[in-house]
């Protein structure tokens, strides 16, 4: 880049640090892109191919219209404009995992153009296309660098993808994230992508203000976690050079998430050069005004609606609402849960104390696949004051080791409650008996002491007491 | 004897199908040493499907019951090495048969073997052969070519005593061209009335699958066998097939047939000249109103067209024959690149690997917007300018090739433009997804000529219909 487009860059964005994204999702159709081929089943390499996705001569390709579909509703729930005809194009370039030596992949018009996603703080990420395009094979390294050989896997070629390719609206690694997920969140919502099973992938552009904004394209960033420290490893590594007043240039780096570091890419002059042209062997979709209607109409309440909907009728503050809706199904039970009890109750068991145990577990609502009426029912527990909260948050650990009966569990295991205020009362009695020196410090107004306490009368009832009365009642005793 | 007598012969028990594909191979053999037809004959697998329809099993009711064809190596067929006339697919065995084939096979239609091509369809002689391939003759003059692509196809047609279809396949005249130097019937069908599935793409928006025989009657037959939809063939129509036979014997009278003005004068040989005359004449006779018209567009920019769209679209077809898999390969060592390179520096032929960087060219960035979407934009001038002239007129009819069967020492002295011009007045109706039949319209020096008639797509009837009124 030569400092004039430097300096018109450094007019045009007023960040810092610049980065745009293209996006690779792997849609959950059943079968490929162009083939009758599973895409999910046996991991045995090369099992699920055929003549068409292992590209034998005389094969032809035959669109999966369901694959249509997903791009459809994924291009109409990030804002885009819709083409009105779907047409592939043969990006040629030879590469080992490519079957064909050119990929099906779209050029001219893209399925989606124009759309937006907003970020948290209003921040605007502009989607300047979404794509459909079918995956290449999988390449296995053997042996070590230089010396060694790789192999082919085939299962993997001719998934389908959506390629949403972002303009570079987005001013740090942790807006790349926010950006990332919100659109898994929009993907989970439209249920056309499998969170478990289905990779993200990305390219990241990068640059900064004080280089005069030379962008680094970064490569192939596989997963959600390695494009956040590939980003801040990037940003990073671009301003101590700039510091130590070396030069950048417009490169293309390639993210090691073992070394944690991005390195230049040797690539070709050539292989930018992709020889676009129509593929002849598939035909032109008409994309109908109809078509567009129906999926429109068919699209389910979005997260972002959905925050602002939480936020209004069930009055949660803001960033709960959107932790609650950023998955369907944490949405649909917060609902749920929020119409049976009430929704200070849902906010506080779902948004804090059951996100709590998904994180510690790394998984999510819809991941965990617990039964929604077993958590209904430790609810139903918490609210009626049969179990104390101790207890309930105990429990709702349990359940996602091995799922039970809540109510059969308590009555079991004699969890419940103490309801009996007197004979908390003997325990209570029994604790400030066992220890004068606390009891003197209570008296003498240290809080601590009184903490101390409860915690040994909590323990006493394995919690099985109410923190609250237990309080009430050491201080009744300690005050006769 | 006509297919359609032999197939009734079959039928009714009177040709022993078994006997009769023994017979056929001997005499395949024979032809083969003398003209070089076929790069396989599929002795084994002929046996053993005449045995299943002389045992009243899978086809011995078909509408080709028993009946020998052959099958341009370009198009797959399940179990035989099938190579396009390459020595890249050297070995390359399909595991299925192609659209046409597995067609045939339900009719009961015997394959005999995989006829004799210029390689991947690259050429109009047959001499364009892959590596360790040679060039078929013309039946007439071993010293001469059998035109091409499809020349071991029209050969046999022609040499073959014994009742028998050939299946071709056209990109840019590949049908017709050989079908007129060795003087049989070739019909190219409209783009999209015979699948594709199966058949080793050239061009993938122009490849053609079709018939050549000996009569019109014949072919007839054979397109109403392999037309139709196919739910593996994206670019297949659904538009219903027609009863292609039932229309060799209707009345041509009241058609209006369009003398092509630019097919004649100069560049074309005055003999080639005398007998398209004289077709046209036969078919005034008939009560064809036959006038002249133009086709500006398509015989001017036909050639340069076709020769960016179809290299364009072959260079990426080609790519995929990089050692891996199946075909031709090499000992591995260095990088992809190398290895890659290597094979196909070895195993392409001189016309592939032209036509490879010629639409590598036309493709590339900075030439893409010049060469190769020009050049579909042209191409629909071309469609449309045909579809003008189809509003006054039933066909066309012009010469299928403007010369005589060349000698093989006069094509090796071609440059690759001048080889490139004798498809002058194929390529178009190939550019517009036309059908066209050529007819052998007569005989000069003992070396037959060929006229090409075009109809508006779709109107196989009306080919067959006219054509019969030359036999």
């Amino acid at each position: 880049m030569n400092t004039e487009n430097a300096m018109t860059n450094a007019k045009q964005f007023a960040s810092d640090v610049i980065i745009g994204l293209e996006i690779h999702v792997q849609l959950n159709t059943k079968t490929k892109l162009f083939c009758g081929c599973s895409t999910q089943g046996s991991e045995e390499p090369n099992t699920r191919t055929c003549d068409v996705c292992l590209g034998f001569p005389g094969s032809k390709p035959v669109l999966n219209k369901a694959a249509l579909d997903a791009g459809l509703r994924l291009a109409l729930a990030l804002g885009c404009t819709i083409s009105p005809k779907l047409i592939f194009s043969r990006k040629s370039y030879f590469y080992p995992d490519l079957a064909k030596n050119y990929q099906i992949s779209q050029h001219e018009l893209p399925l989606g153009a124009g759309g937006k996603l907003a970020l948290n703080d209003g921040t605007l990420v502009h989607i300047t296309r979404a794509h459909l395009e079918e995956d290449p094979a999988s390449l296995i390294h053997q042996g070590s660098a230089g010396q060694g050989y790789v192999l082919i896997d085939y299962n993997r070629s001719g998934n389908p993808l959506c390629e949403i390719v972002t303009a570079p609206d987005m001013r740090g690694a942790e807006q790349a994230r926010e950006f990332l997920n919100r659109l898994v969140s929009v993907l989970e919502y439209l249920e056309i992508f499998d969170l478990g099973s289905c990779i993200i992938k990305a390219d990241a552009n990068v640059s900064i203000a004080e280089s005069g904004y030379i962008r680094a394209e970064i490569k192939n960033i596989t997963g959600f976690k390695e494009i956040e420290r590939a980003l801040t490893f990037e940003v990073e590594r671009q301003k101590l050079a700039v510091q130590r007043g070396e030069r950048l240039v417009q490169e293309t780096r390639g993210w090691d998430p073992a070394a944690g570091v991005t390195s230049a890419l040797r690539l070709k002059e050539t292989e930018a050069d992709y020889g676009y042209i129509l593929d002849p062997d598939l035909v032109s979709v008409d994309i109908t005004n109809n078509m567009v209607k129906d999926a429109q109409a068919n699209l389910p309440e979005l997260p972002a609606a959905k925050t602002k909907r939480f936020v209004e009728q069930y009055q949660v503050k803001f960033e709960d609402a959107m932790i609650l809706a950023a998955e369907r199904s944490l949405a649909h039970l917060f609902e749920t849960v929020a119409k049976k009890f009430d929704s200070s109750f849902a906010v506080r068991w779902l948004r804090h104390e059951l996100s709590a145990v998904l994180n510690a577990k790394q998984t999510t609502w819809s991941a965990a696949g617990l039964d929604e009426r077993l958590l209904l029912e430790l609810f139903e527990l918490v609210q009626s004051r049969t179990v104390t909260d101790l207890t309930a948050r105990d429990l709702l650990q349990k359940l996602f080791e091995r799922p039970f009966s809540p109510k059969e569990y308590v009555a079991k295991h004699k969890l419940a409650s103490i309801s009996d205020r007197g004979e908390l009362e003997k325990i209570a009695k029994k604790i400030v008996d066992e220890n004068p020196q606390a009891a003197e410090d209570v008296k003498s107004g240290e809080s601590k002491a009184l903490n101390f306490l409860i915690g040994k009368v909590m323990h006493q009832t394995k919690g099985k007491a109410d923190a609250g009365v237990a309080r009430q009642l050491i201080m009744k005793i300690l005050e006769r | 004897m006509s297919v359609a007598e032999f197939v009734k012969g079959v039928h009714d028990g009177q040709i022993d199908v078994v006997e009769h594909i023994h017979r056929t191979l001997e005499e395949c053999k024979i032809i083969n040493k003398e003209y070089g037809y076929l790069n396989l004959i599929s002795e084994e697998s002929a046996i053993a499907q005449a045995k299943l329809v002389s045992k009243k099993r899978k086809g011995a009711k078909g509408a080709l019951a028993g009946l020998p064809v052959s099958i341009k190596d370009s198009i797959c067929v399940k179990g035989v090495e099938s190579t396009a006339g390459s020595a890249m697919l050297k070995g390359y065995i399909p595991p299925f048969d192609a659209g046409c084939v597995s067609r045939l096979r339900q009719a009961g239609a015997i394959i005999v073997g995989k006829t004799a091509q210029d390689e991947f369809g690259f050429g109009s002689f047959s001499t364009n052969t892959g590596i360790g391939f040679t060039a078929p003759k013309n039946p007439f003059d071993r010293l001469r070519s059998c035109g091409g692509s499809s020349g071991g196809a029209a050969g046999l047609a022609q040499k073959l005593s014994v009742p028998h279809v050939a299946l071709g396949e056209s990109t840019g005249g590949s049908i017709v061209n050989p079908a007129s130097f060795c003087g049989v019937v070739g019909l190219c069908p409209t783009y999209g009335r015979v699948s594709r599935y199966g058949l080793i793409d050239y061009g993938s928006s122009l490849d053609k699958v079709g018939p050549i025989g000996k009569t019109v009657a014949d072919v007839a037959l054979a397109l109403k066998v392999i037309a139709g939809f196919d739910e593996k063939e994206s670019t297949t129509a659904t538009v219903p097939v027609e009863d292609y036979p039932s229309f060799v014997k209707k009345d041509v009278a009241g058609l209006r047939v369009g003398i092509l003005k630019e097919s004649f004068g100069e560049g074309t040989d005055s003999a080639v000249e005398k007998s398209v005359w004289g077709a046209i004449k036969q078919l005034e006779s008939a009560g064809v109103d036959c006038r002249e018209i133009s086709l500006k567009i398509p015989i001017e920019y036909g050639i340069p067209t076709y020769y960016i769209i179809a290299p364009s679209e072959a260079s990426t077809n080609l790519a995929k024959l990089c050692g891996l898999r199946y075909g031709a390969e090499e000992k591995i060592e260095g990088d992809f690149n190398t290895y890659f390179s290597e094979v196909r520096s070895r195993a392409f032929g001189k016309e592939a690997k032209r036509r490879i960087m010629l639409g590598t060219f036309t493709r590339m960035a900075g030439y893409r917007d010049a060469y190769y979407v020009k050049a579909t934009k042209v191409r629909r001038l071309i469609i449309d300018e045909y579809k003008n002239v189809f509003k006054k007129c039933d066909a066309v009819i012009s010469p299928t090739v403007s010369i005589l069967p060349p000698r093989f020492d006069e094509i090796k002295n071609l440059t690759p433009a001048q080889n490139y011009l004798i498809d002058a007045l194929t390529v178009s109706p190939n550019l517009a997804g036309l059908p066209h039949l050529n007819m052998p319209v007569g005989k000069h020096n003992g070396l037959p000529i060929g006229a090409m008639l075009t109809t508006d797509h779709f109107k196989e009837g009306v080919l067959v219909q006219l054509g019969a009124a030359l036999e």
